[in-house]
């Protein structure tokens, strides 16, 4: 298991580095850099080129790219070239909105999802089964930022209330950053309620299937003991797996919600960054984000030793 | 397959599949006949009728330069899955290929392409469509190129799996005694073998592409504004969503049904080839 989890963790950083490679070259070898965007068209060569030489543009992208890797391996991601502040003060501004958003998704699609799946599984090939699974197809089918405009329009309509568009930290004003977080959240759950919903229902009719729920019936178990002692159990583990892979699902479908609500997120950074051609920004964002899909999966990895005692070391 | 079996699968069908169906035809009209069905320009613009809400002339409204939507959305059917279709299909060539020899061969090349496809898995989907049609810039041809890249690893791993499942099956290695070419037992042999969990793999993963189509089109990092595309609809109608909401909601539900129909479409074929 040990060695599992270093292996793991060794093949995801080194496809870490490789991707932020792969982004560098990407950035620096299509036509149109910040230089360009901050000079316009007609910008005074000798000016462009000075700017060039601050941000290090005119030396060889292996040198600026080995400097860098340099820079971000002593814990220093940079500065934005736009801004000035501190990549990585930006990146935890920003993550601290994205966090909130995802983290109340989470909860509210597992509480919503779960639930509805597991009844499903239950009653399977029942009205209520078809019910539940019109539900699920039809949530996973909604584009996340339709649903958030629809309920834009629907809370205008029946409350007369539109969210404000300038965001609040929960620290400053809690009512005001509800009011701000509440239609993101909601859109978001609906689609990840509906996906943890379809997943758990499959995993529950595959498992009501097994041997061992057969020989549980014969033996004179409850329903309930059936379903929720044993059945239950024993999907944890794919529900678990499913919730680290929901979860950096949410982080990257902020990317168009933030978009649409005004929140300034990580994914919003990331787009910003983008497209100002903002190099350290972009770069110590994806990084950040990488960063997070690696520790989500090995913590879902450690999760699989306390849910089940055969896999532990 | 014969009318009979067809009848047959009909029959069993549930409500959701007939729905799926129904709906799958009826896209299937939009794209081939959109002219038929919604006569009217989806391209000019007359100001004197702007935003007007849903009515018997231009049943979804107009948009903010006099467009109809209806035109608009019909004839974005075509453009927008089209595009998905193909990105897909690139997708499938390129990663299939890929994992079928890596399956095949094993070995330091099975090793370097599992290290590149890893490095596109690091993103989540759309984030990785975002990084490259935001440094590529908008256009129908980046698009397409980032949606292929980024489900070209499920292709890959999809292939690379039945590939290697089938390189120790009994009859490659009769093939291999007969003295048959490691690429005539590759195409001729073990493709055909595999080739349905690649299609299968296509379904059930267009649904998916759509929603990242869309987002990207609804970024702003899609296909070029005058052309309709659902998702650059609905990033035009973004901006007018407390005044016009007709042009946010047509767009969304034609989403909606297409990438339920091919769903619905993809957990029945799931579940004949698993039966099966």
């Amino acid at each position: 298991m040990l060695r599992f989890l270093v292996a793991r963790l060794t093949s995801a950083l080194l496809a870490a580095a490789l991707s932020s490679l792969v982004v560098f070259v990407l950035m620096r070898t299509v036509p149109g850099d910040i230089v360009a965007q901050m000079l316009g068209q007609a910008g005074d060569a000798s000016a462009a080129a000075a700017l060039r030489g601050f941000f290090g543009l005119d030396r060889p992208i292996h040198a600026q790219f080995v400097d860098w890797l340099a820079q971000v391996l002593q814990g220093d991601l940079g500065r934005s070239w736009y801004q000035g502040k501190r990549v990585s003060a930006l990146i935890w501004e920003a993550f601290a909105v994205t966090f909130e958003v995802a983290a109340v998704t989470l909860v509210l699609a597992t509480l919503i999802g779960v639930p509805l799946g597991v009844l499903a599984g239950i009653v399977e090939g029942t009205r209520l089964d078809a019910a539940i699974q019109t539900f699920n197809l039809v949530g996973l089918s909604a584009p996340v930022f339709w649903v958030g405009l629809m309920l834009l329009v629907g809370a205008s309509a029946v409350f007369g209330w539109s969210p404000p568009f300038a965001f609040m930290p929960p620290s400053v004003d809690l009512a005001d950053n509800i009011a701000i977080v509440i239609l993101p959240v909601l859109s978001l759950a609906v689609l990840q309620a509906a996906a943890y919903s379809h997943f758990v229902r499959d995993c529950m009719v595959a498992e009501l299937r097994r041997d061992y729920v057969r020989a549980a019936i014969a033996k004179g178990l409850s329903p309930a003991q059936i379903h929720f002692k044993h059945a239950l159990r024993n999907i944890l583990i794919p529900l678990v797996t499913f919730m680290g892979l929901i979860l950096i699902q949410i982080l990257g479908g902020t990317v168009v919600i933030e978009s649409l609500f005004s929140l300034p997120g990580l994914g919003r950074l990331i787009l910003s960054g983008i497209q100002g051609r903002d190099y350290p920004v972009v770069q110590g964002a994806l990084l950040f984000v990488v960063a997070i899909a690696i520790v989500v999966n090995f913590v879902v990895d450690l999760l699989y030793g306390l849910i089940d005692p055969r896999l532990r070391p | 397959m014969t009318a009979r079996a067809l009848r047959e699968a009909l029959s069993q069908a549930n409500g959701m599949q007939r729905l799926s169906l129904i709906l799958m035809v009826v896209f299937a009209v939009l794209i081939v006949a959109p002219d038929l069905v919604a006569p009217q320009s989806p391209l000019t613009v007359d100001p004197s009728r702007a935003l007007r809400p849903p009515s018997a002339v231009h049943w979804f409204g107009t948009d903010d330069v006099g467009r109809d939507l209806f035109a608009r959305v019909v004839h974005a059917t075509r453009i927008t899955l089209g595009l998905v279709a193909g990105a897909l299909l690139l997708s499938a060539l390129v990663g299939g290929t890929l994992g079928l020899v890596a399956g095949f061969l094993g070995g330091a090349v099975d090793l370097a392409a599992a290290r590149a496809v890893d490095v596109v898995l690091t993103f989540p989907p759309i984030i990785a469509g975002v990084v490259i049609t935001g440094i590529l810039g908008p256009g129908a041809g980046n698009l397409v190129l980032a949606l292929a890249i980024v489900y070209m690893p499920m292709f890959f791993r999809i292939a690379r799996s039945g590939a290697l499942a089938e390189s120790k099956r009994t009859y490659v290695e009769a093939a291999r005694a007969l003295g048959f070419g490691g690429a005539s037992i590759l195409f001729r042999q073990v493709l055909p073998n595999v080739l349905p969990l690649v299609l299968l793999q296509y379904v059930i993963l267009f649904p998916l592409a759509l929603q990242i189509e869309a987002a990207l089109g609804f970024l702003g990092l899609g296909v070029a504004p005058p052309t309709p595309d659902w998702g650059a609809i609905l990033e035009q109608g973004k901006n007018f969503i407390l005044v016009a909401w007709w042009i946010s909601l047509w767009p969304g539900l034609f989403l909606l049904a297409s990438a339920f129909a091919v769903m619905v479409f993809g957990r029945f074929l799931q579940a004949r080839l698993g039966a099966g």
